[in-house]
């Protein structure tokens, strides 16, 4: 909302005040000054009178002008096509700060210009609140402007400080100027004096009928007013409303529109002569094409509050008046309306239609119960003024509404209990007296407060409380801490374990991202871990953000992509999320990825795979952490053709039957789409892990005996997997088995086609003795044995 | 027969000192010590030797034998001191080359501020709670006191699903559900960290999914004066012990009185610069004492008990700190950026 500095002192004494102190006692108030702004702006500026004005004798439209500051005479060069002698200007100075810049001495063309003669727009004047012939040349002075005088933007009334104060939806009553000035006035403990609005006029005999046939509004005050003269407003009136970034039209117009500015309730004037059946009716709408006054088309729903006269529409109620009935210079009679409409039908029409008057707005937010009838005086009164109204009827009242004056008593020891403070009782009863509350003393503790009007954020003890500390100002309270019983904190849920992980992955070089949870259908249909069908959204910004995906590795892909393009090959992320399916499910879900060779060092050739096989030791060392031991986790072929992943170098992960995640190197289809040369990534499903239980820590003594160790190299089929050869020696080797490890892979020369040599280290030991040969043997035999009987392995020498 | 034993032992000195490595020390080993050696030579002499003189000359050669024996092991450590300095020392490197190392990743600078807060409450005793992100209408807005068609409904623009449920705009849904859960086992003292989404266009100062922190402290005679307190110290331990708090009156449908909280501008210490907008103060919290009809919808009794709420967006704290200027970086994640923050401040 735009309020001004004079607009606030035409009603409160201001002496004393600067425009940014105004500025702060507003913003700590609850009204914040988002911007302050002068209405125009100019350092060194005088009124000139120019003496002479001859055509520059090189170029076909500037000027070479003589102009007289008083104290000495200028060479000025002059472009504006509207200049002549004897015209009083606007002269800025060698040395002038313009919004746009300073003013220096300079050659135009060969000639001598010590200054500028100015319009108002350069001046920073908004363009619109001025005229084509303003906008198009020089500002010409009235005779009234003296020569010589610097006080050039006082004397053009220019010298306004206009703020943009952003109101919060509980604050509506201050788009009322005078409730505004109210607050203000109570902030700063002066007294806000608003215009008196009695009036003298014989009353004729009302003629017209008011029926409200719908339940969408409540109350209709109207008012005929037979004989009004259209004609321009005062000056005060027009730079009132340009004050307020409102256009000015002619009196009667800008009467309707500065006094739903002053009272907050938004008027609408009929010409009377257009309405000849002297009968309004308020209905819902009809399905049904309507001409608003600016001369657009609209389309009535039923949901929509209308107007109208002998059943034919003739405004949209509280948002825009009709084009049939609208004021114009022909006009010589009025019909006042000041009336209430739900303010949600108001709002619903309003942003179904785009149309966000200045009306609606006020409907919309919701206005004072008893503005309409002081806005009808106010209005009545300007218009004997200023349009020379006569022939006034009575006002006729439709009045459903059933606003009754509320009392809240309030307790001064309740306000101190809230706030931790120690406000008196004459403190707390000066604020109500200064919000105008009407307070009456009941006893000691507690204040009878009569809530005005407009006021219908105040509804119970605590907007009291508000009210307390918002006028006597928060730096009165004292900071404490909450003096509490002792509570034990505790972390999110899974928010322990994802601090853990995120520990181990930032160790071993993988960093963290965060990306956007809405993606497109087709990208989320990628996601291979996914929770189920994904939650779409109704009114997205659009199809590329219309599903709250189901799994994280679409957006992993999505941003090694962007890295990949900006040069960053080599990349080990990370990123945990939710996921959700529309049918209710939820997880946790962490996706890592990685690509490129990690380096480790360069002049020593040291580099990092990254393959599927450090991905999985990186899945391997996180379960570990948590107690899922390596042999607890399984691994299955996932070998689906249509993924993302390459569907022979990929895994579902398991811990005992659940399946908790997925590993896989891309698909070359997808590093083609993607743009990249084939990343590892792996997704898991914390939810799931976690519902695992975890092994604990166990203290086992130290085995004193020594361990044996055999190598063994078996010729296998291709086919023949390690955890086949590990399962097999684990069957065979009973207890003695310390452990079992697959240590070279070879294929080549000696090695038959089709078959792989696969090296084992067996390593024996007891923790009962030193195991002999004797010990060992028969087991070791058992254990070759196996192998060749199940996985026809041959022993190579 | 005579032996000047004297003139044997400094013979024998010499030629061990003048050993100058291991292989002449060796050979100087077997000449004096070894079957064929001196020494074994004097030895087989006492065969000729008479009685009477057998004792003396035996005495005589024991003492040169061992003698020679300890001279040659003490010349031999010697030697082999030596080779071995002179072997390291050919071992020597450039320190000065590049480490070899995996560097470490890197926590989101997003995660790195709000862990950070929420550090400084569970410190506190303050429990996390998170929520749904995709919510329901109910709590992110009815039981936050704003019905529908409620004009604060206006002031965030909502993802919805359906009728009922939308992608939560504010992580105050966290708190209600919270609210409905103890409203039997008070106190509450909360924080609730969360991804937001509001209906916007995505520009350098906005993103249509965001982070929120809010904190929820319920309790017997919770008064203004404790919320002040906690902002000071989150507003401290964010941004500096100097930093001093403006409370403005503000709107928030879920608490009343309301209020906007400013820091004193942490780059400026408060003088002006463009950071605050020559204004010495950046707005960063919301908070307010919760609203009478939140705590008794959520069954809690309003005459008893009374709360505060706080709520602070990450990405603002952590472009303010970091002196970001692009909210949109936080989502693109370019490694370059990232790699940014990698330290604990």
């Amino acid at each position: 909302m735009r309020v001004t500095y004079k607009w606030l002192s035409k009603y409160i004494d201001l002496s004393g005040i600067s425009a940014q102190q105004l500025a702060d006692v507003m913003t700590k108030g609850g009204f914040e000054v988002e911007s302050m702004e002068q209405q125009a702006y100019g350092t060194k500026l005088v009124v000139g009178q120019v003496l002479s004005c001859v055509n520059h004798p090189s170029s076909d439209h500037l000027h070479l002008c003589e102009v007289d500051v008083k104290t000495e005479i200028l060479k000025i060069v002059c472009g504006a096509p509207n200049v002549r002698a004897n015209q009083k200007v606007i002269v800025a100075l060698n040395g002038c700060q313009l919004p746009n810049g300073e003013i220096k001495p300079s050659v135009i063309r060969g000639e001598q210009s010590n200054g500028m003669l100015c319009s108002l727009s350069e001046l920073g004047v908004d363009k619109k609140n001025l005229t084509d012939e303003q906008l198009a040349g020089i500002e010409i002075l009235g005779d009234d402007a003296v020569v010589g005088d610097s006080n050039v933007l006082q004397y053009l009334n220019l010298d306004d400080t206009i703020y943009e104060v952003s109101l919060t939806p509980n604050r509506s009553d201050c788009y009322s100027m005078w409730a505004f000035a109210k607050d203000v006035a109570a902030l700063l403990d002066r007294k806000a004096v608003l215009p008196e609005y009695s009036y003298k006029a014989e009353k004729l005999k009302n003629s017209l009928k008011v029926v409200l046939d719908t339940d969408k509004s409540d109350c209709f005050v109207g008012t005929v007013i037979n004989h009004v003269e259209i004609k321009p407003s005062p000056k005060w009136l027009v730079d009132s409303l340009h004050a307020s970034g409102i256009k000015a039209i002619n009196n009667v117009v800008d009467i309707s529109n500065y006094v739903m500015l002053e009272t907050g309730q938004p008027l609408h004037f009929y010409d009377l002569a257009k309405i000849p059946a002297r009968e309004i009716t308020v209905k819902n709408g009809l399905n049904e094409m309507y001409t608003a006054l600016d001369g657009q088309q609209y389309h009535v729903l039923e949901d929509d509050i209308m107007i109208t006269t002998e059943n034919k529409a003739i405004g949209y109620a509280g948002i825009m008046g009709g084009d049939d009935s609208k004021i114009d210079e022909n006009t010589t009679g009025i019909i006042i309306e000041a009336a209430h409409f739900n303010s949600v039908n108001i709002r619903n029409t309003s942003r179904r239609l785009s149309l966000f008057t200045e009306a609606a707005t006020r409907f919309t937010k919701g206005i004072d119960p008893l503005a309409c009838y002081s806005a009808t005086e106010r209005s009545i009164q300007l218009l004997i003024e200023l349009a020379n109204a006569s022939d006034i009827e009575e006002t006729v009242v439709v009045n459903k509404n059933d606003y009754k004056p509320l009392t809240i008593e309030c307790s001064v020891n309740k306000v101190n209990r809230l706030l931790g403070t120690n406000f008196s009782y004459q403190q707390v009863y000066d604020v109500f007296r200064r919000l105008d509350f009407k307070p009456e003393e009941i006893d000691n503790d507690h204040i009878l407060t009569h809530i005005p009007s407009y006021r219908r954020d105040i509804s119970i003890h605590q907007d009291l409380v508000e009210e307390v500390i918002r006028v006597l100002g928060y730096e009165n309270i004292v900071s404490t801490l909450p003096k509490m019983a002792t509570t034990q904190a505790s972390n999110a849920y899974l928010g322990d374990q994802e601090r853990t992980m995120a520990n181990i992955l930032l160790g071993n070089g993988y960093s963290e991202i965060v990306s956007y949870s809405l993606i497109s259908k087709e990208k989320d249909d990628k996601n291979v871990l996914s929770i189920g069908s994904p939650v779409r959204i109704a009114n997205a910004l659009g199809e590329d953000r219309r599903y709250y995906r189901t799994g994280l590795l679409a957006s992993m892909l999505e941003c090694i992509s962007y890295n990949i393009a900006r040069g960053n090959q080599s990349l080990r992320l990370y990123e945990f999320g939710d996921v959700y399916s529309d049918d209710g499910k939820q997880s946790k879900h962490l996706a890592i990825a990685s690509c490129g060779k990690t380096d480790v060092s360069k002049w020593q050739k040291l580099q990092q795979e990254n393959d599927f096989y450090s991905m999985k030791g990186i899945v391997l060392n996180l379960l570990d952490k948590f107690g899922y031991e390596e042999k607890r986790v399984f691994f299955k072929p996932f070998e689906q053709t249509d993924t993302i992943l390459h569907p022979y170098r990929s895994s579902l992960v398991y811990i005992g039957r659940t399946l908790i995640g997925v590993i896989g190197q891309t698909h070359p289809k997808t590093d083609k789409e993607y743009g990249i040369s084939s990343a590892v990534v792996a997704e898991l499903d914390l939810k799931a892990i976690f519902q695992e239980k975890g092994a604990k820590v166990k203290f086992s003594t130290i085995n004193k005996y020594p361990s044996v160790s055999y190598d063994l190299a078996l010729v296998v089929k291709e086919d023949v997997t390690a955890s086949q050869i590990v399962d097999t020696v684990k069957k065979s080797a009973g207890t003695l088995l310390n452990s079992v490890e697959i240590f070279d892979i070879y294929r080549g020369s000696n090695i038959d086609k089709g078959y792989k040599s696969v090296a084992v280290n067996i390593v024996y030991r007891s923790s009962e003795k030193t195991l002999t040969e004797k010990d060992i043997s028969p087991v070791h035999s058992k254990v070759i044995d196996s192998l060749s009987r199940n996985l026809d392995a041959i022993l190579r020498d | 027969m005579e032996q000047n034993w004297e003139s044997l032992t400094k013979q024998f000195t010499e030629m061990i000192e003048s050993a100058s490595d291991l292989s002449s020390i060796e050979s100087i080993r077997v000449e004096l010590l070894g079957k064929k050696g001196q020494i074994a030579s004097l030895m087989a002499n006492m065969a000729t030797i008479s009685k009477e003189e057998k004792k003396n000359y035996g005495m005589a050669v024991n003492s040169l034998k061992q003698k020679t024996e300890k001279l040659l092991s003490e010349k031999i450590e010697q030697l082999k001191e030596k080779d071995m300095l002179e072997k390291i020392q050919q071992e020597k490197i450039d320190i000065t080359l590049p480490a070899s190392r995996v560097k470490y990743g890197t926590k989101h600078p997003l995660t790195i501020v709000r862990e950070e807060i929420e550090d400084i409450f569970m410190k506190m005793g303050y429990s996390v709670y998170n929520g749904p992100e995709v919510e329901l209408d109910f709590y992110n807005f009815e039981r936050a006191n704003i019905p529908a068609d409620h004009p604060a409904r206006d002031m965030q623009d909502t993802f919805y699903v359906d009728e009922n449920r939308l992608l939560r705009t504010q992580t105050t849904a966290i708190q209600m559900r919270v609210l409905e859960s103890q409203h039997d086992k008070l106190p509450i003292k909360v924080i609730c960290p969360g991804k937001v989404y509001r209906n916007d266009d995505d520009d350098a100062t906005h993103s249509h999914q965001f982070i929120q922190i809010e904190g929820l402290v319920v309790d017997e005679n919770i008064t203004m004066a404790d919320l002040k307190g906690t902002l000071e110290l989150l507003a401290r331990s964010m941004f500096g012990k100097q930093r001093e708090i403006r409370l403005r009156q503000s709107y928030f449908p879920f608490t009343e009185p309301s209020l906007e909280i400013d820091v004193s501008c942490h780059i400026c210490g408060g003088k002006g610069c463009p950071t605050c907008k020559h204004t010495g103060w950046i707005e960063i919290l919301g908070a307010g004492m919760v609203h009478p009809h939140v705590l008794e919808m959520a069954g809690i009794d309003s005459s008893k008990y009374s709360g505060f709420a706080l709520g602070v967006g990450v990405e603002r704290v952590a472009m303010l700190k970091y002196g970001i200027d692009d909210i949109r970086n936080f989502y693109n994640n370019n490694i370059e950026f990232l790699s940014n923050y990698k330290r604990f401040e």
